[in-house]
């Protein structure tokens, strides 16, 4: 669907995007993710040519997207669905013209009688088809009955809503999400990727996530890419990134943990085969020996829990861990804190 | 003495109305030009942009009384003759478009980036987006500075006493002030506080109204 190739951006002097290539899949939910100021929003907009670039190429649905003129750009764009963190409503229509907007511009696109005719329909509201059409996608994303709300009186989660019944009402065959859910509260947050998932499995429709939490990534998308002030970290699938945890993306996704000073931590990683609350009980009890959890993190990602532990093991006792845990084929590693770096 | 208060009234809400309409007009026009072109416009221009904001700069220093009498031979190509009511319109227009694009201008810059951001992620024109757009979103504001337009009008329009627009003012300063009759004087200044609480309270009514 997306093809990106040897992608470099910079503004003034200052590079933005270096030197990025992958590609996106049909059908999939694919993950851009870093901190902020990390060119992800930057790079997302240089599939839809909201921003240019200065190197490379970005091909998508077999256009390049450098070369498009301004109404080949239009076209693109009209396949192509984005929605906001800000959502990006006006806040003077309703529910229902927002998403009836995108339909009305194109029903009086280009310069013939019918799009003048058209034009001057929009002064009074939407047609018969438009609000048609416009319902069918707030049907879907559960906001019919607000459809004569202001949308300045929704909250963030229905303003979101009325975003992606927007963006989905030309039809498109991409979803550009830009820190959709950064603005909102996390069960909301769940809610609106709970929704993403479930227009990407039933339309079948190519989604592409740019954000900076972790919970998001985890929750929807298939594979991501993670970038670091415009340079890709690593880039795969997600569930496999997360068991093998290359250094970029463990430094993302580990908040700081105190490690404890003596003794080695080790950090175990618990695919979907292992139960980990079993495995550190019997552990202790197999071995006979004590050791404290420094840290860790459980997550849920799509159907599974994936995640890992910091224990913390004395000197003594580590031979005998190790043993235990290259017999029970368990995924670890020790970790560098100073003192005890392996 | 009511008799020329009305007359006078007229010639008022004459001047200020075609000249409040026209440079709406034209200032949102040139207002639309200096949103384009500047720095976070749609189409960028630097030099266009700068050019643009000199020439709107340049008629605002102008005291109006210079301007119209400066403009007199313009006035006289274009209304056919330099002196009455009709006449002084140009020069109002030509003093109050840039003002208007001033103000307009503001409008159109506190509109959300994100809106006009999203509107082109679905495929709008440039023209889409500032009619349907920009327009659209700042008509409340937009609104308000009309009314602030025309009151400045009003009082742009008593200078024009001097090319012979007549008007309240003219009535008030020729009649009052010169012929000492205090009170046409004083009753052609109530008259001109009206008209402005008028003005304002119709233009806070809209606001309220459409926002």
């Amino acid at each position: 669907m997306i093809t990106v190739r040897n992608l470099q951006k910079h503004y003034g002097g200052a590079p933005v995007l270096r030197d990025l290539s992958f590609s996106v899949e049909e059908g999939e939910i694919f993950g851009i993710v870093g901190h902020s100021g990390a060119g992800k929003s930057t790079l997302l907009r240089c599939f839809n040519g909201l921003e240019r670039y200065q190197g490379g190429s970005v091909t998508v649905m077999g256009k390049d997207v450098a070369a498009l003129d301004d109404a080949g750009l239009k076209l693109l764009r009209r396949e192509m669905g984005m929605i906001f963190q800000n959502f990006g409503l006006m806040g003077r229509k309703n529910v229902l013209e927002n998403v009836a907007f995108p339909l009305q511009i194109w029903a009086s696109a280009g310069n013939g009688p019918t799009a003048f005719l058209s034009g001057l329909r929009f002064w009074r509201g939407p047609s018969k088809d438009v609000t048609a059409r416009a319902m069918e996608f707030l049907e879907l994303v559960g906001l019919a009955d607000k459809r004569f709300e202001r949308v300045q009186n929704l909250s963030g989660g229905q303003k979101q809503r009325v975003g992606i019944a927007r963006a989905l009402a030309l039809y498109p065959k991409i979803l550009l999400c830009d820190e959709a859910t950064s603005a909102l509260d996390p069960n909301t947050t769940m809610d609106i990727l709970d929704l993403l998932q479930d227009i990407n499995s039933r339309m079948k429709l190519t989604m592409v996530v740019v954000t900076h939490q972790m919970e998001v990534v985890k929750r929807i998308c298939h594979r991501l890419l993670l970038l670091d002030k415009g340079v890709a970290q690593c880039l795969g699938k997600t569930e496999e990134l997360f068991i093998s945890a290359p250094e970029g993306l463990k430094k993302f996704v580990e908040d700081e943990f105190t490690l404890i000073p003596s003794g080695t931590n080790i950090r175990m990683m618990f695919p979907r085969d292992i139960s980990q609350e079993a495995i550190i009980t019997t552990m202790a009890r197999d071995l006979d020996l004590s050791f404290s959890i420094v840290g860790g993190k459980l997550e849920r990602y799509l159907d599974d829990v994936l995640g890992f532990l910091i224990i913390n093991v004395p000197d003594e006792h580590l031979d005998a861990v190790f043993r235990y845990m290259r017999e029970k084929n368990l995924h670890w590693e020790v970790l560098g804190n100073g003192r005890n770096a392996v | 003495m009511a008799e020329m208060l009305f007359s006078a009234l007229y010639e008022t809400l004459y001047m200020v109305f075609f000249s409040s309409l026209f440079s709406a007009v034209g200032g949102f026009g040139l207002a639309i030009l200096l949103i384009m072109t500047g720095p976070h416009g749609l189409r960028p221009n630097a030099k266009v942009y700068a050019i643009l904001d000199i020439i709107v700069n340049l008629l605002r220093s102008f005291p109006f009384m210079i301007l119209m009498i400066a403009l007199i031979p313009f006035t006289r190509i274009v209304a056919g003759v330099a002196y009455g009511s009709t006449a002084a319109i140009v020069p109002l227009t030509i003093a109050a478009i840039p003002f208007m694009a001033r103000l307009v201008e503001g409008s159109l810059l506190e509109i959300d980036p994100g809106v006009i951001e999203a509107a082109r992620s679905f495929g709008a024109s440039d023209r889409q987006i500032i009619f349907r757009v920009m327009f659209k979103e700042a008509l409340p504001s937009i609104t308000l500075n009309v009314a602030i337009l025309a009151i400045t009008l009003l009082g742009y329009s008593a200078m024009a006493g001097a090319i012979g627009g007549g008007g309240l003012g003219a009535l008030a300063y020729n009649e009052g002030y010169i012929r000492f009759k205090s009170d046409i004087m004083f009753f052609s200044v109530v008259v001109l506080i009206l008209v402005v609480q008028c003005i304002q309270s119709g233009g806070n009514y809209l606001y309220k109204k459409l926002r």
